[in-house]
């Protein structure tokens, strides 16, 4: 399995790493964390399907609605390394139940004072999460107020 | 010969009180349909068509009559199409793939 998160380091290094964090199975429609909830853990998603949501109202109820789904390789939970750590969305197992590596923050900050040439690459793979996740959202965002303006100027 | 003329003028007034009567009605009539309020247009009925009144609705109203979790599922499939578009946009970012259209019925 390669993680995203660990492109360009070694094999030892990525080893290293993975071995600072618990693997944890989340059952099928289970909650891996809740928006608002303390972030201090960062997951590689190792195994399943982990669905990302967000409250909204619907017919005055409040259901999660979704907003991206994270597939094995990929990462979740970054808030975990950005302040204010809080989780900004609601991440559930999705349709079947899924298999993660939560790794603490502390103990990854530890690791990268002592390994700043893998830190750094590792810092620059959450960059790059981070920044597609801001281009794809920015983007969704500028279509959806084109069709407000072209909704209100019909 | 009297008799006769009587009968003659009195026909004459006779015919003389219908006239003016009639005009009396009838300016009446004409005064008071001009104060009377302009009454709205009715709308022209159109005949309801059976299968195809809901294709004319907007999606907002259908949304409303569709079960909850279907409406959910399709708020998911609208955010993946939103999604699928905008990864397309950012692979080749022009002008024309941001705002290329989807399927999805939110935006139809």
């Amino acid at each position: 399995m390669t993680h995203e998160l660990l492109n360009g380091i070694s094999s030892t290094e990525a080893e290293q790493v993975l071995k600072l964090g618990t693997r944890i199975v989340i059952p099928a429609g289970t909650s891996l964390f809740r928006l608002g909830d303390p972030a201090d853990r960062l997951f590689l998603v190792d195994r399943g399907r982990i669905k990302l949501t967000l409250p909204m109202s619907v017919r005055g109820r409040e259901e999660d609605i979704f907003v991206e789904e994270r597939a094995p390789g990929q990462a979740v939970g970054w808030s975990a390394l950005i302040p204010p750590y809080r989780f900004t969305l609601t991440a559930t197992a999705a349709l079947y139940d899924a298999e993660v590596i939560a790794l603490p923050r502390e103990e990854l900050l530890k690791y990268f004072a002592g390994n700043p040439a893998a830190g750094q690459k590792i810092a620059l793979n959450l960059a790059v999460v981070v920044g597609h996740r801001l281009h794809l959202f920015q983007t969704m965002w500028l279509r959806e107020v084109q069709r407000t303006v072209e909704a209100h100027s019909a | 010969m009297e008799m006769l003329l009587m009968g003659l003028c009195m026909a004459l007034f006779g015919t003389a009180v219908a006239a003016a009567a009639f005009g009396a009605a009838t300016r009446t009539e004409s005064r008071d349909s001009a104060v009377q309020p302009k009454l709205p247009l009715a709308k022209a009925v159109t005949p309801t068509r059976f299968f195809s009144d809901n294709a004319a609705r907007p999606a907002a109203i259908l949304s409303r009559q569709v079960p909850i979790d279907d409406l959910l599922l399709q708020i998911e499939n609208h955010v993946r199409m939103e999604q699928a578009a905008a990864e397309s946009f950012l692979a080749f970012p022009t002008q024309a793939q941001l705002h290329s259209k989807t399927n999805s019925p939110f935006v139809n």
